[in-house]
Parts: structure tokens; C-alpha cells; sequence
């Protein structure tokens, strides 16, 4: 599904990815663990095209496409889905009209008809019931006045109505209580098929108590240092990441 | 009685000359090209109203009312009209004491043909909106249009009034002279759009006269014009009184546009808002001065400001000048003002659910628009508004 090798980034003259390797197969759920400023939220960003980051070497690729010098939207358009750490709020575009011109982008990239607003509304609906959200959360600005957890559920239903082939979750449960945790992860759970792929970049063992990844990663200063299941996560709440450090 | 008012304007004008850029109000304006254009002199009879003209329009071409439209007019029976000449009160004509010292004013009066005066009855509200139409109809190059109109809106008058503007042949310089007196009680929804393809140059000065409870909007959309400078004053004479102002100017090339407002908060327990938007491109330059002065015992007085400007192009100019005089001690007053372009993480969002780059641009353009729009009171001009806005945008 997707094939990172030697990714190198930079912000500035700041090196913060250093080599990153890394190869997720279709149908898998993989964990990326580190402490703050390990480069976590650079990697997803840098897998989404974020042009604040200069790609200074190594490859992405996704489906066998190289994805490296692909824009933002072509890169969303090949099935690639980045859930937001801080989604931005867009006063003035409403949550449905955003939707629609996200879904008919990708209906129009894959040689579909345009989603009429009957069947988008009936789709939209169902998911917001699932996610505990009103119906009115389509009228409101992208993210405008939004609660730490309507944002994350907001990035949730967008995933579910895009129906990606790959989703990097860029510490989704930050700042979430327990109840929006657990939508959260029925969400991610519900997306979850053998056809897709998740990455889950997180600090915390919580979410991994609902979603059961594959492979856990442990990235420390721009480098994964260590691969293996979720004995890893124990290990590391129990002991911190000191011990990985050479 | 405008014979005497001609008089004297002329007479102040050539005591203050064409405005230099040493005066606050025109610092960033300049004046230099309207000094080309003279004094419109010709015959509007022959020119046809019909095609704009419905029974709720006053059409005015070139600066005179037209009398067919007039005839027609819907609710001439609910409301006095009168020529200036024919007041007998001269304190009805008198405006502001800072348009007393603009230059431009005086010319503006100087070379009126006539002007009117149209007092709504006691109670009367409109359901429909009046639709002033000012058509500008120029056969001859550089000509200088002027007029001068005052609205009286008495008790409980509801009324609306949309302005806009139709400029026809050549290119002209458009000197719009407004007064309205609000007794209480009233409320008044003033609209005013400009869209303009004949690269005139447009000079307003409304001055706004409020009593007690009265409920003032003042929507405003502005597009195309090569030169749009607007003065607004208000007094709020009485307490009570509410004013919310919304203006969205969209220019781009070499086009400029200013906005000067300034509300005087004259007695107590008043609100006032004044919302301004503008969207630059290319080399366009606007303006904002933006002035409250909460008088002396104007105590409970509650005033904002608020101007943001989206520079589209590097060579985009705002000049942004909010500014606030308070001299009571028991008032809410706050300003702001903000310049810059789109937001670079707001266009990574949208990119990033498949939306192109334009497209996400066009978004978050128009998201910034709406935000006045919504504001807009009358449910038509807000649509027309939109439209425009759409129009604008698609270039």
C-alpha cells in the first residue's frame, strides 16, 4: 500500500526527518510512537504534501505511484487521507458544502457522477448519527466554534465520507475525554476494512485500547528505532523511551 | 433657498481648493485626475427611463429625477416631495460640520442642477423597497455629475432604500450628495451598490441624523470602480439608537476605494458597528478610516469596529486607520483591524480533501465575503451581492 524509503525533511534549516523507513501493507493497522518533537506530525504532514516541509531526500510511494513530488490534492485524490492534529476553522464555508466539493473532487478524479444532494445528504446523515452529531453540524462553518472533540469527530466524518484507501490519524486522541475517545475509535474501526490501511501516530497507549494495530513503530529524533506489536506500547508506558535511545 | 445654499458652497470651495494630500481625509486618495472633469450641463429629457424603470424606482439620470418615473412612482401618495428650493427651513439642508470642510462637498453643491427633498408620512412602512436609480448617462467625455437629495423619515416610518448606480457612454466623476433625517422611532435599511465598467470615479457624502430607537443598516457592495471614495457620518442624537454598517469592496488592476466613516455617539445607551471588508488584487489600493467619538455623558455606549482586508497580490495596498475618541468612563468600545493573504494552512485543509488549489483558493475568497454578505439585511441584495461576488471572482 504505501512505501516510505530514506524520507528526509527539513523546515527551514531544521533536519527533522532523518531516514524514515517504512512499509505498511494493505489491510493493516500500523502505530508510530515517539516523544514530543520526535517528528511524528512532520511524517504525516510530509506524506500529505505539506509544503512548509522541504523533502530533502528519499522516497513515497503509495500503490506503486510515487507520490514524492505529488501536489496536496492529487496525492488526496489517490486515496490518501490525513486526519487533521489541529483542523483549522474556515468561518464562512459551511461543513456540507465543503463535503460535497471534497466528494465531487474525488467522484470527478475517478470518472463518477457528481453526488446530488439528496444522496449526500442521506450518506451525511447516517454517519453524523453514528458519530452522536446533529444534523445541523452540516450547516456550520468548517470547524468555526467547534469543541476539541466535535473537531476530531468533524475529521472522523470526513474520513468516513471520503472512504480513503490510506489514513494517517496525526494524534486524533489528543485532548479527547473518554466518551469521545471511544466514538472516536468506533469511527476509525468502522472505516477499517481489508482494502485500507491506517497510521496512527499517537503519544498515548489509550486509543490503542479500542484499535488493535499490526505493527508498532518507535521514532525517536527523525528515525523509527524499533518495530514490533503492541508488547512494544507496554513497554514503553512502563519504561519510557530512554531505554530505546542508543 | 438653493440659489443661497449654491452660493456659499462655491464660495467654500474656492476658499479650500482641491483637497492635497496633507489632509487626514485624503492622505492616501489622491485628487489630482477629478480636477479634469467639468461641470455636466446638458439635457437629460430626452433620455429614456423605461427599460429601468418600475413603479417601485426613483430613477434619477444624471443627477435630476426623472418625472416619468416620478409619475409612476408607488408610494408617491405616502410621502411629501418637494424641490430644495421649495423648503423653507434652512437647518433641513445643513449636514455636518466635517463635510463643511470638504472640498468636494461644496463643489458637489456648487453645481447642482436641483435636488430633492422626499419626507415619508408618519407610521408609513414599505414592504417593498424604494430602488434609487442613478443613471448616469454621459454623451460627453470628463463631465461632472452632482446631486443632492435629502430622505425624512418620520415616527415609525420602516422604509429601504437600495441605491445603485448605472453608468452609460463615457467615463465621469460622480458626486453623490445624501441626507436622512430619522425621527424616532424609525428604522432605515440603506443599501448601497456600486458596479461600474465605465471607469468613473465616484464621490459620496451621506450624513446620517438620528433621534431616539432608531434602527439604522447601512449594507454596502462595491466592485469595478476605477475610483469609490465614501464618506459616512452618523450622529446619534438621541439615545437609544442602533446603526450596523457592512460594506464589501472588491477591486483589483489600479482601482481604489475609501471608506470613511465616522460615528458620533452623542447621547447614551446607543450602539453602533461598523463592519469593512476589503479584497485586493493586482496593484489595487483601499482605504479605511474608521472614526467613533463617544461625547461627554454618552455613558452605556456600545461601539465596535472592525476592518479586515485580503490581499490576493503581493502589490496590494490597505491602509487601515481605526480609530476611537471616548470621553465618558462607562462605555463598551473596541477596534480592530487585520491585513494579510489567504491563510496558507486553511488552503493545506482543503487541498488535502482533493479540492485543486484554485478551487480552495475561490473557498476561502468567497468564505471571507460571505461573512459581510450574511450581514446584509435585505434578502435580495444579498443574492445580487453574491452573484456579483461570483462574477468578480471568476474575473
Amino acid at each position: 500500500m504505501i512505501t516510505i524509503k530514506d524520507l528526509k525533511a527539513s523546515i527551514g534549516d531544521k533536519d527533522i526527518l532523518k531516514g524514515i523507513n517504512l512499509e505498511i501493507p494493505k489491510g493493516e493497522i500500523h502505530v508510530i510512537m515517539g516523544r514530543n518533537g520526535s517528528g511524528k506530525s512532520t511524517l504525516a504532514n510530509v506524506i500529505a504534501g505539506n509544503e512548509k516541509y522541504e523533502v530533502d531526500g528519499g522516497s513515497i510511494t503509495m500503490n506503486g505511484n510515487d507520490m514524492t513530488e505529488m501536489s496536496i490534492e492529487n496525492r488526496a485524490l489517490q486515496g490518501l487521507f490525513l486526519c487533521f492534529q489541529y483542523p483549522v476553522a474556515i468561518p464562512g464555508v459551511s461543513m456540507a458544502y465543503f463535503l460535497r466539493a471534497a466528494l465531487n473532487a474525488k467522484n470527478k478524479h475517478d470518472g463518477k457522477e457528481e453526488m446530488d444532494a439528496v444522496e449526500f445528504l442521506t450518506t451525511a446523515k447516517k454517519v453524523l448519527s453514528d458519530l452522536g452529531l446533529d444534523d445541523s453540524f452540516l450547516k456550520r462553518s468548517i470547524n468555526d466554534g467547534f469543541s476539541g472533540g466535535e473537531k476530531k469527530k468533524s475529521e472522523i466524518l470526513q474520513l468516513l465520507m471520503l472512504n480513503p484507501q490510506l489514513a494517517v490519524l496525526d494524534e486524533t486522541d489528543s485532548g479527547l475525554d473518554v466518551d469521545a475517545l471511544r466514538t472516536v475509535a468506533q469511527g476509525v474501526n468502522e472505516f477499517k476494512n481489508d482494502n485500507n490501511t491506517v497510521l496512527i501516530i499517537t503519544h498515548y497507549q489509550r486509543l490503542l485500547e479500542y484499535i488493535k494495530p499490526d505493527v508498532v513503530h518507535i521514532m525517536i529524533d527523525g528515525k523509527i528505532v524499533r518495530s514490533g506489536d503492541m508488547t512494544l506500547v507496554h513497554e514503553v508506558e512502563k519504561n519510557g523511551y530512554s531505554w530505546l535511545i542508543k | 433657498m438653493l440659489k443661497k445654499i449654491q452660493k456659499h458652497s462655491r464660495s467654500r470651495f474656492e476658499e479650500l481648493g482641491y483637497p492635497s494630500k496633507k489632509l487626514e481625509n485624503w492622505k492616501f486618495s489622491s485628487s489630482k485626475h477629478l480636477k479634469k472633469y467639468s461641470s455636466n450641463n446638458s439635457n437629460n429629457k430626452d433620455i429614456s427611463i423605461e427599460q429601468y424603470s418600475d413603479e417601485y424606482t426613483l430613477c434619477f439620470i444624471n443627477g435630476e429625477i426623472s418625472l416619468e418615473s416620478l409619475n409612476k412612482f408607488i408610494y408617491k401618495d405616502d410621502m411629501t416631495i418637494l424641490d430644495i428650493d421649495e423648503l423653507k427651513d434652512e437647518s433641513i439642508c445643513s449636514t455636518s460640520s466635517n463635510f463643511e470642510k470638504e472640498a468636494f462637498f461644496h463643489l458637489g453643491l456648487s453645481t447642482i442642477k436641483s435636488g430633492k427633498y422626499f419626507e415619508f408620512k408618519e407610521g408609513c412602512k414599505f414592504d417593498t423597497p424604494i430602488q434609487i436609480l442613478n443613471v448616469y448617462n454621459k454623451n460627453t467625455e470628463e463631465l461632472r455629475i452632482s446631486s443632492f437629495n435629502i430622505f425624512k423619515l418620520n415616527q415609525g416610518n420602516n422604509i429601504s432604500i437600495i441605491e445603485q448606480d448605472i453608468n452609460e457612454g463615457s467615463g465621469s466623476f460622480n458626486l453623490s450628495l445624501n441626507k436622512f433625517i430619522c425621527a424616532d422611532n424609525a428604522i432605515l435599511n440603506h443599501s448601497m451598490m456600486y458596479d461600474d465598467s465605465t471607469e468613473s470615479n465616484y464621490l459620496g457624502y451621506n450624513y446620517y441624523e438620528l433621534e431616539r430607537n432608531v434602527l439604522l443598516n447601512i449594507d454596502s457592495m462595491n466592485i469595478n470602480s476605477t475610483f469609490n471614495k465614501n464618506f459616512i457620518e452618523i450622529d446619534l442624537n438621541r439615545e437609544g439608537s442602533e446603526v450596523k454598517i457592512n460594506i464589501l469592496n472588491l477591486a483589483r488592476n489600479e482601482q481604489h476605494l475609501d471608506n470613511n466613516i465616522l460615528v458620533n455617539h452623542n447621547a447614551e445607551h446607543c450602539i453602533s458597528f461598523q463592519n469593512v471588508r476589503n479584497i485586493l488584487n493586482d496593484q489595487a489600493t483601499c482605504v479605511f478610516n474608521g472614526k467613533v467619538i463617544v461625547a461627554d455623558g454618552a455613558q452605556k455606549t456600545d461601539s465596535h469596529q472592525s476592518n479586515k482586508n485580503l490581499l490576493l497580490s503581493q502589490n496590494a495596498t490597505a491602509y487601515s486607520n481605526p480609530q476611537l475618541e471616548i470621553y465618558a468612563d462607562d462605555v463598551t468600545c473596541g477596534h480592530g483591524s487585520t491585513t494579510g493573504a489567504l491563510d496558507k494552512d486553511s488552503i493545506f485543509y482543503l487541498r488535502a480533501r482533493g479540492i485543486k488549489e484554485t478551487d480552495a483558493n475561490d473557498i476561502l475568497v468567497k468564505a471571507f465575503a460571505k461573512e459581510i454578505l450574511q450581514e446584509f439585511v435585505n434578502d435580495n441584495i444579498r443574492n445580487l451581492s453574491e452573484n456579483n461576488l461570483d462574477h468578480w471572482i471568476d474575473g
